[in-house]
């Protein structure tokens, strides 16, 4: 596990500063060096392309990258079903349905506007999952189909408005839903840290929890665990996480599903272990493909969402298959 | 004996709400073929079909009104019952034949030989989207089988989240530079019956008809695959055979739908779940009542699609969704997740 961690924070390390360094203005070594000390001989155009541009993006997509990754674990744990991911409680297809409105329906909407509605759009549609699945009591089954139905109307009404709307409207909101960072500022990165810090603590918090009632609603019971209010409780903490991510950086998908699958397969089945692990595959999944993204086709930025389908998915799947087949 | 009069009687009862869903669909039908921009009679209708005499109401039935009813007939069913099997293989209530890499195999394909070739005639890109689904399909059923010969569905699962992601982001790289592919492609996505014609029925009919017949006659060793794979073991069934004929089904089905009518999500991810929490987990009842009712909601929603938003172009893909999911919702909220 400590070692495990280790490598993944050095990974995480170079990512972060390969991202600091590359794009259309290399930084050498020292240039990095001297800005981020605070040199008296550093550029100043250097601190600028550092401190506005690259290190807000790069911390976005570490805190996005591992909000992603905590949500799909509790999902995970709670729905106990390996095709779980956050966007089996309607949180995605809610956000894409918010967002996609508020851009076909709304004339020149204001930036602001978008992260707003992606939660609200994310947050709404996760409780209307609870309520409905909810009969003197929840069961992973029920949320799912529910989750199901409801996403499926959700869905509806983004395909409709992409199908009949004005078609630069429907691009640019394409372009939102595929997932970036590109336009992070040093005040999104704060104010999404200061929103997630508290539902990750209680994330940390409850891992015992999670470990309980993934066995199944019976036994956990039988540990004396509130299965019902557990669930609702991890519901909301999972909206509040990726509600976030989603409003900060549009649906960058599959890292909410593959990361916790890699931190099972790396350090066992404990939440305490495997909840800082995929935390930390998450951050790196986000970052790397935010940094192969901007270089790839330079001066061309591909969406760090789609980067993650494009290249994550290839790699994880391959790490997956390894560590499955080296164990028989 | 009074157990086996009892499962006679539900026999019976099955039986009969069958027959009843036919009529549905056969009602159903009519009323889609009779009702558009023109009305016209039953009796005409058969006309048309019988002793054809080239007025402009028949040519109206046989070239416009009867192929896309079919084009919706088909593609319904042929969705609803490929996903019942992807659910029973994958023992997974959110497996639907777009875990299969299907839809977003269709999807690149469509989108890619449009941005190459521009968008053709027709607007129907049949063959195309078979190609992909079909390719996606094999690939994500290999990757899913190496090694391991098929021994875990988790294996399958996260192959088609793999495969599936890789090509719906390759989609997405493509359409957000590309606003001229986008223009000409998003209605196909939407999912459509609007336009076809005859020909595109038959060219893909036989895949179809082939892959619900192999289907029907699979139902026993589904049901014992739908059991898990160690009850499936202990009854000595050769899984590896058996999963590989079905994914060959869900292929032949659910390529042939979306070429059909482009890449609807919701028949085959949610009719095999409606007829579950109707009438039970017995999947030698699950796939006709799929079959029938998938292509029952299908001709239902175009119709109704037409006929509320005054549109023939409105996608069919919403309408499904849009009256399957409250009667689905209602379903799972008051069935699911309580002893049978």
């Amino acid at each position: 596990m400590t070692r495990w961690c280790i490598f993944l924070v050095m990974v995480l390390a170079g990512l972060t500063v390969a991202s600091l360094a590359l794009g259309d203005v290399a930084l050498s070594w020292r240039d990095l060096w001297k800005t981020l000390i605070g040199a008296q001989d550093a550029d100043p155009q250097n601190a600028m392309i550092l401190y506005d541009l690259r290190l807000p993006r790069v911390l976005l997509a570490v805190l996005v990258g591992a909000a992603l990754a905590v949500a799909g674990t509790i999902t995970l744990a709670i729905m106990r079903n390996p095709l779980a991911e956050p966007g089996v409680l309607g949180i995605n297809s809610g956000a894409a349905a918010a967002v996609m409105a508020v851009i076909v329906l709304l004339q020149d909407p204001p930036m602001l506007l978008l992260p707003a509605a992606g939660f609200l759009g994310a947050a709404a549609m996760a409780a209307a999952v609870y309520l409905l699945s909810w009969r003197g009591g929840t069961s992973s089954l029920r949320i799912i189909l529910i989750g199901i139905g409801l996403g499926s109307l959700a869905s509806a009404a983004t395909t409709f408005l992409s199908a009949f709307g004005e078609i630069g409207d429907v691009q640019r909101a394409m372009i939102w839903l595929a997932g970036s960072v590109y336009d992070a500022d040093l005040v999104k990165v704060r104010f999404l840290l200061a929103w997630l810090i508290v539902p990750l603590a209680l994330a940390w918090m409850a891992t015992r929890e999670l470990d309980l009632i993934r066995f199944g609603d019976e036994t956990a019971k039988s540990f004396g665990q509130p299965v019902d209010r557990v669930r609702g409780f991890m519901i909301v903490l999972c909206t509040l996480i990726s509600g976030a991510a989603v409003a900060a950086a549009g649906l960058i998908g599959f890292v909410g599903l593959v990361a916790p699958h890699v931190a099972g397969r790396l350090v066992g089945p404990a939440h305490a272990r495997i909840l800082p692990v995929a935390a930390l595959c998450g951050a790196i999944l986000v970052v790397a493909a935010d940094l192969v993204g901007r270089l790839i086709i330079a001066p061309i930025q591909l969406p760090a969402g789609i980067v993650t389908g494009l290249i994550g998915a290839p790699f994880f799947a391959s790490l997956l298959w390894k560590r499955h087949h080296a164990r028989g | 004996m009074a157990r086996r009069r009892g499962r006679a009687a539900r026999d019976g009862v099955r039986s009969l709400g069958l027959l009843l869903l036919f009529c549905l669909l056969v009602a159903a039908t009519l009323w889609s073929v009779a009702t558009g921009s023109t009305r016209i009679p039953l009796a005409t209708v058969w006309d048309a079909v019988s002793s054809f005499d080239g007025s402009r109401e028949h040519l109206l039935i046989v070239m416009i009104r009867l192929p896309r009813v079919l084009a919706a007939v088909l593609a319904g069913s042929a969705l609803a019952v490929s996903g019942a099997v992807m659910q029973a293989v994958t023992n997974n209530p959110l497996a639907s034949p777009g875990l299969l890499g299907i839809n977003a195999g269709a999807s690149f394909a469509v989108v890619l030989v449009i941005t190459l070739f521009g968008a053709g005639s027709g607007g129907t890109f049949i063959w195309v989207a078979f190609g992909g689904a079909a390719l996606a399909a094999l690939l994500v059923h290999v990757l899913g089988s190496f090694g391991a010969a098929g021994q875990s569905t988790i294996g399958i699962v996260i192959a088609g989240a793999v495969v599936a992601s890789f090509l719906t982001a390759l989609t997405s790289a493509v359409l957000i530079f590309d606003q001229n592919t986008l223009d000409a492609v998003r209605l196909w996505t939407a999912g459509s019956v609007s336009g076809r014609t005859m020909t595109q029925n038959a060219s893909v009919a036989p895949y179809i008809l082939a892959g619900l017949s192999a289907g029907l006659l699979l139902a026993r060793h589904l049901a014992i695959l739908s059991l898990g794979r160690e009850a499936a073991r202990s009854l000595g069934q050769n899984q590896a055979v058996w999963r590989t004929a079905s994914i060959v089904v869900v292929i032949l089905l659910a390529g042939g739908a979306v070429a059909l009518a482009g890449p609807i999500g919701f028949v085959g991810l949610v009719v095999p779940h409606i007829v579950r929490l109707a009438i039970g987990v017995d999947y030698r009842w699950i796939l006709p009542f799929s079959a029938i009712g998938g292509a029952f909601l299908v001709v239902v929603a175009d119709l109704a699609g037409r006929l509320i938003f005054h549109s023939q172009d409105f996608p069919v893909g919403v309408t499904t969704a849009l009256f399957g999911a409250p009667f689905f919702l209602w379903l799972a909220r008051n069935r699911a997740g309580r002893p049978a």
